[in-house]
């Protein structure tokens, strides 16, 4: 396990060498979180509800999509595609390491490093624009908040993860993830709470793993979500879990049987 | 001028032959692309259709602003995507060669070639843009110039911007964190920009001038913008790009070949 804690730490260096560009990325994070906070702050009067949400609780939901982001859609696994597409996976299967581990503690590095710097834009954000904030104290919601964003972190994981293996067969890697992102803003409700959408859609959405990426550990954080709810949306959120671990680890051995380290 | 219309014809037939090489790779990224206009688009009406207004503009108001942003974004990106490898030139040395063709360099790292899969969204925005100045009600001949002089005004303050992002590629290295924050930064030109509070709304007006970019043309043909700021706008347009051309020159001076 030692050697993964040596990983994840590495990951941490690694990214402070290149501060510039995280820092940069940070910058642009915060410049789309703003426009959206705006967007909302002015939609939304001080007294008023709309689509079931008052202003606190819908700038809470706005600026905890911003801590959300940074621990569960934070990820190294882009590396994976162009790891394969140059034959420098070779390195790693050398290694002995599990490399599905491996890549998990560089996520996790790369997490750290994002959840860092997320608390403190938002900190500078509530000092600058003092937002009006909703303060969770229910233990049990906080509690399955946790539980829900942890199941979070591993589906989306093991999404990032397959999207890198489609290096395996082919060297356009990047475009699905690409398409995946594009989506996964929206679906997962990074720009609004999806609750808002038409109950047709809504319901066609509480189908899919989105759902329970983002919207669903917020909901339970803003206590808008009944107890048998949060049961059944844990149920479904480790039946995705297992789907998608399953599936990476068939699609990894399925991959590395085409793996010609093309390339080196 | 005629050789250098005769060039960007030539490159961007390149330019064209290297993205569809991998016609499927090229699908995917234009899908995305209507992926990410759709599903804004989708949450803007979703909004709009249940708040009436939305920072004093109507529904087809902030679709006719949305699409503005959108026609100025891909165009500037269809004419300017070299500069997204301007990078690899300086870190591999290969600027050098660009230096010594009898062509500017500036408009070789600029015009490089113009991105066939912009093509498509910018086609769906002026569609759009029509639809919805249509719908806004009769537009006088005056405010449609006046949008029209804003929109190319607009298009200049996004190449200076390019060209700014060419000098810190060559003192920095940096090119691509840069040009994504310019991105993110004109993205907040999504949504007008009253809509942002104090001090916000004076920095995406005046020091980032998002406002001036993707707003301003839509108040001129809305008839809710000022001459003073009409002339600010296009004076302030013209000493970015003054300033970005010095730093041009500037910057080249203290280009190393390093890699080379």
């Amino acid at each position: 396990m030692k050697k993964y804690f040596r990983v994840v730490k590495n990951t941490w260096e690694e990214i402070l060498t290149y501060r510039l560009s995280f820092i940069m990325w940070r910058v642009r994070t915060v410049v789309l979180l703003l426009s959206i906070y705006f967007l909302w702050y002015s939609v939304l009067p001080k007294n008023a509800t709309l689509f079931g949400y008052s202003q606190s609780m819908m700038l809470t939901y706005i600026l905890g999509t911003s801590i959300m982001l940074a621990i569960v859609s934070s990820t190294r696994t882009y590396e994976i595609g162009e790891e394969i597409n140059r034959g420098n996976l070779t390195n790693d299967l050398l290694r002995p390491i599990n490399y599905l581990l491996y890549k998990f503690a560089r996520e996790v590095g790369d997490k750290a490093m994002n959840i860092s710097f997320s608390v403190i834009e938002l900190a500078i954000l509530f000092f600058l624009l003092k937002p009006p904030i909703f303060l969770q104290t229910d233990l049990i919601f906080i509690f399955f908040f946790l539980i829900s964003t942890i199941l979070a972190v591993f589906v989306l994981f093991f999404i990032n993860f397959l999207l890198g293996l489609v290096g395996f067969w082919s060297p356009e890697y990047w475009a699905p993830r690409f398409i995946f992102w594009m989506i996964f803003g929206f679906f997962a409700g990074s720009y609004f709470p999806l609750d808002i959408l038409p109950e047709t859609i809504y319901n066609l959405f509480h189908a899919l793993p989105f759902y329970y990426l983002l919207y669903f550990p917020l909901k339970i954080y803003l206590g808008n979500v009944s107890l048998p709810e949060i049961y059944q949306g844990i149920i479904i959120s480790l039946f995705w879990l297992f789907a998608f671990y399953f599936l990476a680890n068939l699609v990894w051995k399925r991959g590395l049987r085409m793996y010609t380290a093309a390339g080196r | 001028m005629t050789r250098y219309l005769k060039l960007w014809y030539r490159w961007s037939v390149y330019s064209a032959e290297i993205a569809l090489q991998s016609r499927f790779g090229a699908l995917l990224f234009v899908i995305g692309k209507f992926i990410r206009f759709g599903l804004f688009l989708f949450f803007i009406v979703l909004i709009s259709h249940r708040v009436q207004i939305v920072g004093g503009y109507t529904l087809w108001q902030v679709i006719f602003l949305y699409a503005t942003f959108n026609f100025i974004d891909t165009l500037a990106q269809f004419f300017l995507r070299e500069v997204y490898r301007f990078r690899y030139y300086v870190i591999t040395g290969e600027m050098d060669y660009f230096l010594v063709k009898p062509v500017s360099p500036l408009i070789r790292f600029l015009f490089g070639g113009g991105d066939i899969l912009d093509f498509p969204l910018l086609i769906t925005s002026i569609i759009f843009l029509v639809f919805s100045a249509i719908q806004i009600g009769p537009i006088d001949s005056i405010h449609l110039i006046i949008f029209l002089v804003l929109i190319v005004n607009a298009l200049f303050i996004a190449l200076s911007f390019h060209i700014i992002v060419l000098v810190l590629g060559i003192l920095t290295s940096e090119v691509e964190n840069t040009l994504w924050l310019y991105r993110d930064l004109t993205a907040m030109g999504r949504i007008p920009i009253d809509l942002y509070k104090e001090p916000i709304r004076w920095v995406v007006t005046f020091v980032i001038p998002v406002g001036i970019m993707m707003t301003f043309p839509v108040k001129a043909i809305l008839g809710k913008l000022d001459l003073g700021l009409i002339l600010f706008s296009i004076t302030l347009s013209l000493g970015l790009f003054i300033f970005s051309l010095y730093s041009w020159k500037f910057a080249l001076r203290r280009y190393s070949s390093a890699s080379s």
